[in-house]
C-alpha cells in the first residue's frame, strides 16, 4: 500500500513541476468554454437578404417590412432583375432573394392570387431548411393581416388558423450555450484525463524509468494505481475548475445535484484513464500515443450527440455510440446541469459507465505487462 | 537549377516511403475520417420522439395530428400522458417535446378565432428544440393554407433551392469535412517532420552543410505538397463517389484552389516546428491552433454569421474559412475564378507570410 | 587502479547467478543462443560484445524482464520463469538509459525509490543522509536532477538502484557517454560494492573497463565465445590488453 503513497506523490511532484500542466488544468478550461461556448450555434440569424420588388408598391414596402423586421434576416439591399439577385446569391453575398412580381398589389386586390418567389440558398441545407420555415411563417402572418382587404368573395370558409404556442423548457430563450456549455465540461475532463494519463506512461517507456521501475518489486496493480489516481484528482479538479468557469464565464450553474456530478464524473474517468493506459500499451512513442488518444477521443466527441444531436445520426452510427463513453456522461451532465435530473433517472446511464469502466482499466491492465519485449 | 534542392527533396521522399506505416495513416486516416464523420456529421433532425395529447378527440384534431405525423419528421411514442406526467417523461427522455391539443379544438377551429395547440419543447438542446419549433410552424403553415381562407390562401410563396434542392446536409458537411481533414493532415506532416529532424539531431547535421535555410524548408515542404495534393484530391474522389456530392464548377480550379490551400496548410506546420522544442509540443500547438479553430471557427458546422463579432473577426485568420467558401462555391454551386479571387488570394496571402516568418524564424532559432 | 583486486578467491564459492542453455528468440532472429555461466558472490561479472550480441537481452531475461524462450536461469536462488517478482527484490538494476526522474530533485528521487523497494520511512531518511553523504552531494539536495553532471547522475543512479541493499546488481552499460574521470568513480563505486559483498554483473563496451572485471565473457551473435580472467585471455591471445583481445575474437572468428 505504502508502495501506491510514493508513486502518486512523486507524479504529483511531477505534475507540479510542469508548467503545461497549470495552464492545461486552470486555463485551458476557460478558453475552450469561451470559444464553444459563443461559436457553437446552430440558430440562424442575420441570413443576408435582397429584394427584387418589380410591384413598387404599397403592399410589396409591407411585404419587405415584414422580413426586415424579423431578425432572421439582415437587409443586403434590392436588386433590380432575378438575375442580378441570382448572382449575388453565387457569391455568396445574399443567401436568400425575395421576388414581388409585377402588379402584386393589384392582384392581391383582385383575388388572383399572385405568386412571390423566394430563392434560397440551399447549400447549407440545415440553415437553408429553417429559412424556408420563416418565409412560410411570415407569409401566414400576412396572409392572416391582408385577408379583410381583399377581394375574396363572400361566403368563403371562415378562417380559423391553428396557432402553435411553443413551451421551451429549462432553457426557455433557447441559448446554445446552455447545452454546450456543459458539454464542454464532460469534453474536457475526457480529453485532459485520457491524454496525460496516456502520456505520462509513455514518457516513462522513453526515458527508460519505466523499465527501471519494472525491475523493482513494485506490483503491476500498485503501478496502475499510481499511475491513474493522480491523474483521477487532475480530471476532478478539472471538473470543477469547468463548473466555475461555466459559471463565472456564462452565469450557468447546475440545477442540479453537485454531489452527484462529482459521483458520475469519478465514474466516468475510469473509463478515460483506461484509454489512457491502453494507448500506453499500444505506443512506443509520445507521438504514437499522442495519434491513438486523439483518434478516440475525436471519434467519442463527434459521437457523444455534444454537437450533434445522436438521434440524427444513421441507425448503424447510432449503434456505435452505445459504445461511447462520452455519450452517457455528455447525457447525465445536461440532464444535471440544465433539467436538474433526479439521480434515480440516471441510474441507467452510470451502470454503462460503470461497466465501461470497469472493463477498460482491466482490459487495458491486461494488456500492461511489467515485462519488456 | 542549385542541385541541392533536389537532394533534399529527394530524402524527404525517401523517408516517406520507407516508413509504410506513417504512410498508411497519412493516406487511409482522413478518408475513415471522411466517411464516418460524413455520415455522422448531420443537422437534419428525422423521426423526432413525440408525445400527443389529445384533449379533444374529434376528427378533426385527429386530422390535424395525422397531418403532423405524416411528413415523416415527428415519431409519436406516446399518446394522452397526463399533463403533470410530461416531466417525467422528459427526465427518462422518452420525447423530446409534445404536441397538447386543446379540448375545444374543433369548435375553435370552425370560428373565427386563432386556435393555440400547445408545443411543449424539451429545450435542453437548443437547436434540436428550434428545429423542432420550426418543423410545426412548417407543418402548421401548411395545415392553414389547405384550410385557411381560400384554399392556398391570398398569396402563394413559390421557394426555390439553389444549388442543393433536397437539402441534403452531405452536400454541406462533406466539402466542409475536406477542407478540415486536408489542413489537419497536412500541418500535422511538416510540423513533425521538422521537428523529429531536430530532435534526432539529423537537422544539425544538414546545417552544417552549406545548405541554405529556406532551401531545407522549401526541401520540406515540397514532398508534403505532392503527398497532401494527391491525398486532397483522393478525399476529393471519395467524396464524389461516396456521398455524390456533385462538383458543378471547374476541375482546373478546384484543384488549384486546394494546391493553395495546402501549401498554406504546410506552411502554417513549418511555422509551428520552427517555434516548436519537442514533436509532442508541436502536435499540440497543431491540434489547438489549426484544428479546434477550423473545426469551430471557420463556418464548417456553425454558421459564421451567427457567431459575436470577435469570433467573426478570428474567423477571417482561420485558413479554412475561406477554402470552406472556395470549395462549396466550385463544387455546389459552380462559381468561377474571378468571384472566388478575394479567397485565392487571402490564401496565398498566408502561405506567402508564413513561410516569410518561417525563414526568419529559423535563421534565429538554430543560431 | 590500484584497488584491483583478482576477486573472490574460490569460484567455487557460492553461486548466485546459474544460466544454462539459455536462449531468446524474437521471431526468427535468435537474439541469445544457448548461453549458459555462473557467477560467484562477490565477484564483478562483465559482460563484453558489439551492439547487438545479446548483451542487453540476456540481462533482460534475468531480471525478470523478458521471458526466455528455452533453457533455465535462477538468481538468488529464483527461477528467472516462475519468480521473477521474488527475483526483483533481490536485485539493482541500471540501465543505459538514464533512471532517475529528471523533474525530481535528488531527495524526492532517492525518496520515490525508498518507497518503492518498500523502505520504511525512517530507513529512507537515513538511507538518504547514507547517500548524500557518500556520494557528496549535500549541496545539490534541492537542486533537480537534470541539473547534474551527468557523472553525477550516473552515482546516482546507481544509488538509488541499490537502496534495498540487494544481493546482486545489473548494470547495463552503466558508463555510456561519460568522461573518463567519472568512469573512473563508478569504478571505484563498483569495487567497494563487491568488497562488501555484493556480486555486480557488469555489460560494457570500454575495454580498459573490462580489465577490472574479475572475470569476463564476450558474446558474439548471441553466443558467449570467451569466458575467462581477463589475464588469461590476454595470455591465451599474446595480447597486451583487451582491447586487441577483443579485436582478436571479432576478427579471428569471422574469417
Amino acid at each position: 500500500m505504502s508502495r501506491i503513497f510514493y508513486l502518486v506523490q512523486k507524479e504529483f511532484r511531477q505534475i507540479r513541476r510542469e508548467r503545461a500542466f497549470i495552464f492545461i488544468i486552470f486555463v485551458m478550461p476557460f478558453i475552450q468554454i469561451v470559444l464553444f461556448g459563443f461559436a457553437v450555434n446552430t440558430d440562424v440569424r442575420y441570413v443576408p437578404i435582397a429584394f427584387v420588388d418589380m410591384d413598387r408598391s404599397q403592399t410589396s414596402r409591407r411585404l419587405l417590412t415584414a422580413f426586415c423586421a424579423n431578425e432572421t434576416y439582415t437587409y443586403s439591399g434590392m436588386a433590380a432583375t432575378e438575375e442580378m439577385a441570382k448572382s449575388l446569391l453565387d457569391i455568396g453575398k445574399i443567401q436568400i432573394a425575395v421576388v414581388i412580381p409585377p402588379h402584386f398589389e393589384r392582384d392581391l386586390r383582385t383575388g388572383n392570387r399572385p405568386q412571390v418567389q423566394a430563392i434560397i440558398d440551399g447549400v447549407d441545407g440545415n440553415s437553408a431548411g429553417l429559412v424556408l420555415g420563416y418565409v412560410g411563417q411570415i407569409a401566414l402572418q400576412l396572409q392572416k393581416e391582408w385577408l379583410p382587404d381583399t377581394g375574396m368573395p363572400d361566403g368563403s370558409p371562415p378562417v380559423g388558423l391553428t396557432e402553435i404556442v411553443p413551451r421551451m423548457w429549462y432553457n426557455d430563450s433557447l441559448e446554445s450555450k446552455n447545452n454546450i456549455v456543459p458539454g464542454i465540461i464532460a469534453t474536457l475532463v475526457t480529453m485532459i484525463t485520457a491524454f496525460l494519463t496516456g502520456m505520462s506512461i509513455v514518457r516513462e517507456k522513453e526515458i527508460g524509468t519505466l523499465e527501471q521501475l519494472m525491475v523493482t518489486p513494485v506490483h503491476k496493480n500498485e503501478l496502475i494505481i499510481g499511475k491513474t489516481l493522480p491523474f483521477m484528482v487532475v480530471g476532478f479538479l478539472l471538473l470543477n475548475v469547468g463548473i466555475l468557469a461555466a459559471g463565472l464565464i456564462f452565469g450557468l450553474w447546475m440545477k442540479g445535484s453537485l454531489l452527484a456530478l462529482w459521483g458520475f464524473g469519478l465514474i466516468f474517468m475510469l473509463s478515460t484513464l483506461g484509454l489512457g493506459i491502453f494507448a500506453s500499451t499500444l505506443a512506443h512513442t509520445q507521438q504514437q500515443a499522442m495519434f491513438v488518444v486523439w483518434f478516440f477521443a475525436l471519434f467519442a466527441m463527434l459521437l457523444s450527440g455534444f454537437f450533434i444531436p445522436i438521434e440524427n445520426m444513421p441507425r448503424a452510427i447510432q449503434l456505435v455510440t452505445y459504445l461511447n463513453p462520452l455519450r452517457y456522461f455528455m447525457k447525465v451532465v445536461r440532464e444535471i446541469y440544465l433539467k436538474g435530473t433526479p439521480v434515480i433517472y440516471l441510474w441507467k446511464q452510470a451502470l454503462f459507465m460503470l461497466v465501461f469502466g470497469v472493463v477498460m482499466i482491466l482490459g487495458a491492465s491486461a494488456r500492461f505487462q511489467k515485462r519488456v519485449g | 537549377m542549385n542541385p541541392v534542392l533536389p537532394t533534399i527533396i529527394k530524402k524527404e521522399f525517401i523517408h516517406i516511403w520507407r516508413d509504410p506505416q506513417t504512410l498508411v495513416i497519412i493516406l487511409l486516416m482522413p478518408l475513415m475520417m471522411l466517411i464516418l464523420y460524413g455520415y455522422a456529421i448531420t443537422l437534419e433532425m428525422k423521426q423526432i420522439r413525440t408525445a400527443v395529447v389529445d384533449l379533444d378527440k374529434t376528427p378533426q384534431s385527429r386530422e390535424f395530428i395525422e397531418k403532423i405525423i405524416s411528413t415523416g419528421f415527428f415519431h409519436v411514442t406516446r399518446v394522452d400522458v397526463p399533463y403533470r406526467q410530461i416531466e417525467d417523461i422528459f427526465f427518462r427522455s422518452q420525447a423530446r417535446c409534445v404536441i397538447v391539443i386543446p379540448d375545444n379544438f374543433a369548435e375553435k377551429l370552425a370560428g373565427d378565432s386563432s386556435t393555440p395547440v400547445q408545443l411543449v419543447v424539451d429545450a435542453s438542446d437548443p437547436n434540436a428544440a428550434n428545429f423542432i419549433n420550426n418543423y410545426m410552424a412548417r407543418i402548421n403553415v401548411g395545415f392553414n393554407l389547405q384550410h385557411g381562407a381560400g384554399n392556398g390562401g391570398i398569396f402563394s410563396v413559390e421557394a426555390r433551392l439553389l444549388y442543393n434542392p433536397d437539402l441534403l446536409s452531405a452536400y454541406f458537411f462533406v466539402p466542409g469535412l475536406v477542407a478540415v481533414i486536408i489542413l489537419l493532415s497536412s500541418a500535422l506532416l511538416t510540423s513533425i517532420a521538422i521537428v523529429r529532424e531536430i530532435e534526432f539531431g539529423t537537422m544539425e547535421q544538414i546545417l552544417v552543410s552549406p545548405v541554405r535555410p529556406n532551401q531545407i524548408i522549401i526541401g520540406k515542404i515540397v514532398p508534403y505538397l505532392v503527398l497532401s495534393f494527391l491525398d486532397g484530391v483522393l478525399i476529393l474522389f471519395f467524396a464524389h463517389l461516396w456521398f455524390h456530392v456533385p462538383v458543378y464548377g471547374s476541375l482546373l480550379l478546384l484543384g488549384f484552389s486546394l494546391f493553395v490551400y495546402i501549401l498554406t496548410g504546410l506552411c502554417f506546420g513549418v511555422l509551428i516546428s520552427t517555434v516548436a522544442r519537442s514533436q509532442q509540443v508541436a502536435m499540440m500547438a497543431v491540434m489547438v491552433i489549426t484544428i479546434l479553430p477550423s473545426f469551430m471557427l471557420s463556418g464548417f458546422i456553425f454558421p459564421v454569421r451567427s457567431m459575436p463579432h470577435i469570433l467573426r473577426e478570428i474567423s477571417v485568420i482561420v485558413p479554412a474559412t475561406h477554402f470552406l467558401r472556395i470549395i462549396r462555391g466550385i463544387m455546389l454551386k459552380g462559381t468561377g475564378i474571378f468571384q472566388l479571387l478575394p479567397e485565392l488570394g487571402i490564401l496565398t496571402a498566408f502561405s506567402i507570410l508564413l513561410i516569410a516568418i518561417s525563414i526568419r524564424k529559423f535563421h534565429t532559432k538554430l543560431e | 587502479m590500484n584497488r584491483q583486486s583478482t576477486g573472490p578467491d574460490s569460484f567455487a564459492a557460492e553461486t548466485t547467478v546459474v544460466v544454462s542453455h539459455l536462449t531468446r528468440k524474437f521471431g526468427s532472429f535468435t537474439a541469445v543462443d544457448n548461453v549458459s555461466f555462473t557467477v560467484a558472490r562477490g565477484e564483478i561479472f562483465g559482460f563484453l560484445g558489439a551492439n547487438g550480441a545479446g548483451k542487453t537481452t540476456t540481462i533482460r531475461m534475468l531480471c525478470g524482464l523478458l521471458k526466455p524462450s528455452s533453457g533455465s536461469a535462477s538468481v538468488a536462488g529464483l527461477d528467472v520463469y516462475h519468480q521473477p517478482e521474488k527475483i526483483k527484490t533481490k536485485i539493482g538494476y541500471m540501465s543505459q538509459q538514464f533512471s532517475l526522474y529528471e523533474d525530481l530533485t535528488v531527495r524526492e528521487n532517492i525518496q520515490f525509490y525508498g518507497g518503492i523497494y518498500g523502505l520504511s520511512r525512517l530507513q529512507i531518511r537515513s538511507k538518504t543522509d547514507e547517500l548524500l553523504h557518500y556520494l557528496n552531494l549535500w549541496d545539490q539536495v534541492d537542486v533537480l536532477t537534470r541539473d547534474l553532471p551527468l557523472g553525477w547522475k550516473q552515482r546516482m543512479a546507481l544509488s538509488s538502484a541499490i537502496l534495498h541493499d540487494p544481493p546482486i546488481i545489473f548494470l547495463d552499460e552503466p558508463t555510456s557517454g561519460v568522461d573518463p574521470a567519472s568512469r573512473r568513480e563508478f569504478w571505484l563505486l563498483i569495487y567497494e560494492l563487491a568488497a562488501r559483498g555484493k556480486t555486480v554483473f557488469v555489460t560494457t563496451h570500454y575495454m580498459d573497463e573490462a580489465e577490472y572485471c574479475h572475470r569476463v565473457s564476450i558474446m558474439k551473435d548471441g553466443r558467449i565465445v570467451e569466458l575467462d580472467k581477463p589475464e588469461r585471455l590476454k595470455n591465451k591471445y599474446a595480447a597486451k590488453n583487451m582491447q586487441q583481445v577483443f579485436i582478436n575474437i571479432v576478427k579471428g572468428k569471422d574469417k
